[in-house]
């Protein structure tokens, strides 16, 4: 067992085509080749795409670079990288062959996710709730990568869920011998990415685990669940996990603040969705 | 990144190049060949090579669009390109200046095999011979920067001189180590570059002093929208170069030229600007004497902030 834990995670960590949506893509393309398009309107269409976000972070922070693990939202990404480099990753994505309803399920997933932990984030006051956006698009960005590299271990997986009455990571625990959240944290590690970014990717499932940043995996964990709630996209869980009260105390949130959230992410989220392929 | 398994990129469909330059490659470090330009630029951005060999060949992306990407960016132009060509020069070649045809040597088909060994080897050696330029940041030196000025002032052509420069650089060096300090020099060296290049395209020109100095020349009219962007750049990342508790509380506590605790603000970015209109400035050292003072006076505040100086004549 243990050798082939070893050799999957080898395999996970030598993916090296992360391809993404066609429409996301094409519209990305079609900025790219406008040159009016400034980068701050790159930015919020990257920011909705789990793949290019995490090419874009990867890339800026990795060593080529000179400065590893430093840069966690995209706009700064793309003010470091630069027009040249933002084209050169974009135009070297691949897209999906079949564009599975899983994927396009998960996407909407982690986009809602992403919203809901920003919004969170700004209700609570918080300094950069950019930066919570990302960790929030980011945080099943190993359950990509586990579909890309290990195809059938993937299948094995869904219908695993399908059969028993079990949740997704369970499920991955089962099939793989670890979960997404593993896979994240050797990701982030792989590529450089942030301590915050990697803390909210590795423990957003048992927030309590985090020794640090703690903050980044708990406000993770309640706006997935949020967006699990409101059925926004498809994590691949028929379950619902459940969330105490202790996980919305500790992130300081109380029922007045959590009813502003409420509103706001159903204010906003149509305005996201629209983005969404169809 | 420098590493003992060096890997030299072919970038063409043509198998017998392949062939050819695996031979003598064998013994410095791997070929690794791709058959289409996009899957060899993410891999390029990533792990840059210790050469490339681009074939005009390639069909999916256009083998000039590449050479720009690689020798438009400070951190890969060292990379030593050579370009692959037929017999028949193609037409957009035959009418570029050798100046814009940004690569360092090219092979002629059919190859000759030692001719092919030979080029590479010279290619590879003039590479690491440019020395004018930043060792850490690639951007051109001293040599560079005083020959470019001079130029533009001999030519009394108009444009602005900016030099750049970081407060309290010293006192981070200090508390948190050279190597932080290179990060910081690294990602400074970038927003100029990247907000230089949006600004003005191939107009604009940035180097490196050396330390935390920089300096950059852009026309006239977009030297204070160049100014602007580059503090408004700096300051919203410069945060993340400091540990959660300094960049907290928005200072260092850090020892002072005499050897004293003291308090340091967060780094700011100051830049000083001198126009040269209508033939005013004769001379390099003029140029930069006023720029600098500037800067001097630009430093003074705590924050970020440009000085420019406007006049047209004495
Ligand atoms: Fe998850
Ligand atoms: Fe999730």
């Amino acid at each position: 067992m243990e050798d082939l834990r070893t050799k999957r995670k080898g395999k996970i960590l030598a993916v090296k085509d992360l391809p993404t949506l066609p429409p996301v893509l094409d519209e990305i393309t079609k900025m790219i080749e406008d040159e009016h398009c400034t980068p701050k309107q790159i930015a919020e269409v990257i920011a909705k795409d789990q793949v290019l976000s995490a090419k874009v972070l990867k890339m800026v922070n990795s060593p080529v670079y000179g400065f590893p693990r430093r840069i966690t939202t995209i706009q700064h990404a793309i003010v470091l990288l630069g027009f040249n480099v933002i084209r050169g990753i974009i135009i070297s994505t691949s897209v999906f062959d079949v564009m599975s309803q899983a994927m396009v399920g998960l996407w909407e997933h982690s986009l809602g996710c992403a919203t809901i932990s920003k919004i969170i984030a700004e209700e609570l006051g918080l300094k950069d709730p950019e930066e919570f956006a990302v960790a929030g698009l980011l945080h099943d960005i190993g359950k990509v990568v586990i579909a890309i590299q290990l195809p059938e271990e993937k299948e094995e997986i869904q219908k695993l869920v399908a059969k028993e009455d079990i949740t997704y990571l369970e499920a991955e625990k089962k099939v793989l011998g670890f979960g997404h959240d593993r896979v994240n944290s050797w990701l982030a590690d792989h590529w450089n990415l942030p301590l915050p970014t990697k803390v909210a990717l590795t423990y957003h499932h048992n927030p309590e685990s985090a020794e640090f940043y703690e903050k980044f995996a708990k406000i993770v964990h309640v706006a997935d669940f949020i967006t699990k709630v409101l059925e926004i996209g498809n994590s691949g869980d028929e379950l619902l996990n459940t969330l105490s009260k202790k996980d919305f105390v500790d992130i300081g949130l109380s029922f007045k603040k959590l009813a502003k959230i409420m509103d706001r992410v159903l204010e906003d989220i149509i305005e996201v969705l629209t983005f969404i392929p169809k | 990144m420098q590493n003992n398994t060096q890997e030299f990129f072919l970038i063409s469909p043509d198998e017998t190049i392949y062939l050819i330059f695996d031979k003598f490659l064998k013994q410095k470090g791997s070929l690794v060949q791709f058959n289409e330009g996009k899957p060899a630029i993410d891999r390029i951005l990533q792990t840059p090579p210790a050469m490339i060999i681009l074939d005009i060949k390639i069909e999916d992306i256009s083998y000039l669009e590449m050479i720009k990407l690689i020798k438009g960016e400070n951190v890969y132009l060292q990379i030593p390109l050579i370009l692959c060509l037929d017999k028949e020069i193609p037409k957009e070649i035959e009418n570029m200046s050798v100046f814009d045809l940004d690569i360092d040597d090219f092979i002629l088909r059919p190859i000759n095999p030692k001719e092919a060994k030979i080029r590479l080897e010279l290619t590879a050696c003039k590479a690491s011979k440019f020395l004018d330029a930043n060792p850490l940041t690639k951007l051109p030196g001293n040599t560079t920067i005083i020959q470019k000025i001079q130029k533009l002032l001999d030519a009394k052509r108009d444009f602005a001189l900016g030099y750049v420069d970081l407060d309290f650089f010293k006192s981070y060096n200090d508390k948190y180590g050279f190597s932080r300090g290179d990060e910081v020099l690294m990602m400074t060296a970038r927003i100029i570059v990247n907000t230089v290049k949006e600004e003005c395209g191939a107009e604009g020109f940035v180097g490196h002093v050396g330390g935390d100095d920089y300096v950059f020349i852009v026309p006239v009219n977009k030297a204070e929208d160049v100014c602007k962007k580059i503090i408004k750049n700096f300051d919203a990342i410069i945060p993340y170069f400091y540990d959660p508790t300094d960049k907290e509380r928005g200072y260092i506590i850090s020892k002072n030229r005499q050897g004293k605790i003291e308090k340091f603000p967060l780094m700011a970015i100051s830049i000083g600007v001198v126009f040269n209109i209508n033939g005013r400035l004769k001379h390099y050292g003029e140029a930069s004497q006023i720029a600098v003072n500037l800067k001097k006076i630009a430093k003074k505040s705590q924050k970020s902030t440009y000085i420019i100086d406007r006049r047209r004549n004495e």
